[in-house]
């Protein structure tokens, strides 16, 4: 347990070199991506021919298969047919992904930042002029401020496991995922109730409440379709949602809900179920922990007094609440997936859970599945202990019941800008743009701007990667050799995906799990990496023996296994060993055990409430400048009301100045009735600061930069609906 | 006059334990280290194809581990177990105990 040895690392000549020679290097467009995609005859034929590979555009993972010509060129990304979670299809950000791998924005080989953070002089390293140079950067701030002096954060990608081995072995225990900007309070939420957290059986829900989801455009496989079959069955969808999204056109009936409010509108559901006796007594009298205090605790919630919240009128609450119970146990209220909005949206998912509780929905068709367990095996290691480290993470005990290998992007961003409870002076991101998805841009300038030393990552140059002292191309997911990577299906199945390169990776790109290699050799670490991809992914699938011959056959293994019925004599993973309306941690840690309504903050006079939400065609920050895709949606537009639009002397197609604490931005309104007169929205990943995207550089508004960073109290996820703003022309 | 001294002493000493048993009951490990110590002291033989059970986190509740670390006497391990300080048992109870199968944090599997 001694401390680790460390291998000095010396200076390299390139510095020296690089003082010389630092010259700007061109981004963008060039002669070389000319070169790569072959208009002549000289190019030696390898096709043509079809690759089975599973998508990367946004997190779903969907199946599809790429067609290669003769010239070895992508010419096509067609659905696999036989992938059950994406129901054989592709959407259209799947469609645009050949135009990801064939983008001339794509980043070429290392790049070291000459000129101030952000200035956008780079110069060209080789490769190992860059690992040295991180390396060395990395050993030096494990020294200085101990091995948690790194922080760490990779995006949901299939080789992120690699960055997160790396840093369990280079020491640090700061390491944090996307998720805490957008759904750990739901995980939260349905963990403390259920145990787990469900995957929802939409094809085979009969009524199904969204509040707050938008299925239709913020796509989730298989949900997205499912849902669609499902209605055509004759299903019910009942959308709750400020804004009248694709999802609200096509529902049986919408509710522009007053937002902030949706636990009101559960708690009153709940109320009609338990007063009109039409829960599923059976199930809750033996399923269910803490019935006989919810009961009282829930009477003072009548639709009557919800309707005053919600503004939805009582007699539709009651009317919901009756036509669920009528449908259940193939009824749900959908458990959503982004959940980052209010300070209170571990409760407000509390209160969605214990609706699903009382409908006596769980592991029983058209309700609440369970994970289906794919018993792949994560190859063992034992990463050193550094006994320097301070005890815990950089961002603990600032919510209060944070995920322990999750931790919080707010709160680890406040520490590092605070220094406090230690100095964290390094920053390691992979894949991930947390300066375009963390509420509060300026203040991810500043945490940025305290650091010795930033590494990313990427394919592109991300308005991150803009940031950061080091920037490393990644190839796109065409052109890698994945591990192997189970995915959840509902009644689709769970399947295990990986993938191989469709296409050589293009320019310099090198894939994460050889970059962290490389360093790790440079630390002293090599033997953690001493691997072929082929021989982990074998190791990974040691227990699934049909695996390997039908991700060769089919491109997708699927596993099979019981979807319904599973807890069937088996005892829930809480407390109580049921699931618990009650829960009793909340209560020995001074939380409400069970939800209470606090009215959302009301917006001030001429004040609108700031809302997020997805386009079909957006993944976050990274889809905005695929050619294709941004043909689509070139620019953001501010979604106002006509009245107050009216008020304001504002008209369709005006500019208009949008500000709130934090930020102001400029962009194009779009005056519409498909918002509520409270509530203005934008779409996500434009505005940005890098002009390495060059199609989207200067285009619309950056709302990260206009959110103010709230936190739900009990998670640590982001909280991005409790910003206000003022409009005004400009 | 001494009546009066046994019952403050008496106080004093009470309140004394008191606090001892309130910081006992609050004494936690460190989970990070307990990961090491675990992976170091009891998965050489709790691994998958090892002479004994594999184990993780996950394989008991919160309950089921307080339970086997206040009986370790009774494991056919105990000699094992008995070459740990208090300190290193406490890191690997943390560990296990805050990412168990029931706990808020549970450990993610592959």
């Amino acid at each position: 347990m001694a401390k680790r040895s460390q291998r000095a690392v010396s200076r390299r000549g390139f510095l020296k070199a690089s003082t010389a020679a630092a010259a700007a290097v061109s981004l963008g467009r060039g002669k070389v991506l000319h070169a790569l995609v072959p208009a002549g005859k000289a190019t030696p034929r390898t096709g043509p021919k079809d690759v089975y590979s599973a998508c990367d555009m946004c997190f779903n993972k969907c199946g599809l298969i790429a067609r290669v010509d003769d010239l070895g060129v992508v010419r096509k990304l067609d659905p696999n047919p036989k992938f059950h979670k994406s129901r054989g299809m592709l959407c259209a950000r799947g469609n645009a992904g050949v135009r990801q791998l064939y983008d001339p924005d794509r980043l070429k080989y290392p790049l070291l930042r000459k000129g101030k953070r952000g200035e956008g002089r780079w110069q060209r390293l080789s490769w190992d002029q860059a690992l040295d140079y991180a390396a060395e950067k990395l050993q030096a701030i494990g020294e200085k401020y101990t091995r948690c002096g790194v922080l760490f954060m990779a995006g949901t990608d299939l080789q992120s496991q690699f960055v997160h081995r790396f840093a369990e072995v280079f020491g640090s225990y700061n390491v944090i995922s996307h998720e805490s900007n957008c759904l750990l309070s739901r995980n939260r939420a349905f963990l403390d109730t259920f145990g787990e957290v469900p995957v929802p059986d939409v094809l085979n829900c009969k009524y199904l409440i969204m509040a707050g989801a938008n299925r239709f455009e913020a796509l989730v496989t298989p949900d997205s379709i499912d849902l669609m079959t499902a209605l055509k069955k004759g299903s019910k969808l009942v959308v709750l949602d400020p804004r009248f999204t694709k999802t609200a056109a096509l529902a049986t009936e919408w509710h522009p809900i007053r937002p902030g409010t949706d636990m009101a509108f559960f708690l009153a559901v709940a109320h009609v179920l338990i007063e009109e006796g039409l829960y599923d007594k059976a199930f809750v009298a033996q399923k269910t922990f803490g019935f006989e205090r919810l009961a009282p605790h829930i009477r003072q919630y009548p639709p009557e007094w919800a309707e005053k919240e919600c503004e939805i009128p009582a007699a539709h609450i009651r009317r919901i609440a009756r036509e669920l119970a009528a449908a259940a146990p193939a009824a749900m209220v959908y458990p959503g997936r982004r959940s980052s909005d209010y300070e209170n949206s571990t409760q407000i998912r509390r209160a969605f859970a214990i609706v699903n509780a009382l409908l006596g929905n769980w592991d029983r068709p058209g309700g609440l599945t369970v994970a289906r367990k794919v018993p792949l095996k994560k190859p063992p290691y034992d990463a050193p202990f550094y006994e320097d480290n301070p005890d815990g993470r950089i961002d603990e005990g600032r919510s209060l019941m944070m995920f322990g290998e999750e931790g919080s992007f707010k709160h680890a961003r406040d520490a590092v800008i605070e220094g406090k409870p230690y100095p964290v002076k390094g920053f390691f991101t992979y894949k991930t743009n947390p300066m375009q998805t963390g509420a509060n841009r300026k203040k991810t300038v500043r945490m940025i701007e305290t650091l010795d030393f930033m590494l990313t990552v990427d394919i592109a140059m991300s308005d991150t990667a803009w940031m950061a002292d080091l920037v490393l191309p990644a190839p796109s997911y065409l052109e890698r050799r994945d591990p192997v990577s189970a995915l959840q299906g509902a009644s689709a199945c769970a399947c295990v995906i990986t993938r191989d390169p469709v296409v050589k990776p293009l320019f310099e790109a090198k894939p994460v799990v050889w970059i962290v290699g490389e360093l790790a050799k440079r630390l002293g670490l090599g033997e953690f990496f001493d691997f072929t991809m082929d021989a982990y992914r074998k190791a990974q699938l040691k227990k699934l023996p049909g695996a390997e011959a039908a991700l060769k056959k089919d491109g997708v293994y699927h596993h099979p296994g019981k979807l319904y019925g599973v807890y069937e004599g088996k005892p829930f993973k809480t407390l109580s060993k049921k699931i618990e309306l009650y829960n009793q941690r909340y209560e020995k840690a001074g939380i409400d055990p069970m939800p209470v309504y606090r009215p959302p903050k009301p917006v001030p006079d001429g004040h609108f409430r700031l809302v997020v939400g997805r386009s079909a065609y957006i993944t976050q920050g990274s889809t905005t400048n695929n050619v294709l895709l941004h043909e689509l949606v070139p620019e953001n537009t501010l979604w106002l009301h006509p009245k107050p639009a009216r008020r304001l002397g504002i008209r369709p197609g005006d500019w208009v100045v949008v500000s709130s604490n934090v930020g102001t931005q400029r962009l194009k309104v779009r005056v519409t009735e498909e918002t509520r007169e409270d509530t203005v929205y934008m779409d996500s990943g434009f505005g940005v600061l890098s002009k390495g995207l060059t199609r989207v550089f200067g285009k619309g508004a950056s709302i990260v930069e206009i959110l103010e960073d709230f936190n739900d109290e009990i998670s640590g996820n982001m909280a991005m609906h409790e910003t206000f703003v003022t409009v005004k022309r400009g | 006059m001494f009546k009066k001294g046994a019952i403050i002493f008496l106080a004093v000493l009470l309140v004394g334990v008191y606090i001892g048993l309130v910081l006992a009951a609050e004494k936690k490990g460190n989970d990070r280290k307990g990961k090491y110590l675990f992976r170091k002291n009891c998965r050489s033989c709790h691994v998958e194809g090892g002479s004994a059970k594999e184990l993780s986190p996950v394989s008991k509740t919160q309950a089921e581990w307080e339970k086997a670390f206040k009986e370790y006497e009774s494991l056919s391990c105990k000699d094992e177990w008995r070459k740990l300080s208090d300190q290193d048992r406490l890191d690997i109870f943390t560990y296990l105990h805050e990412h168990a199968y029931d706990s808020p944090s549970p450990i993610k599997c592959s």
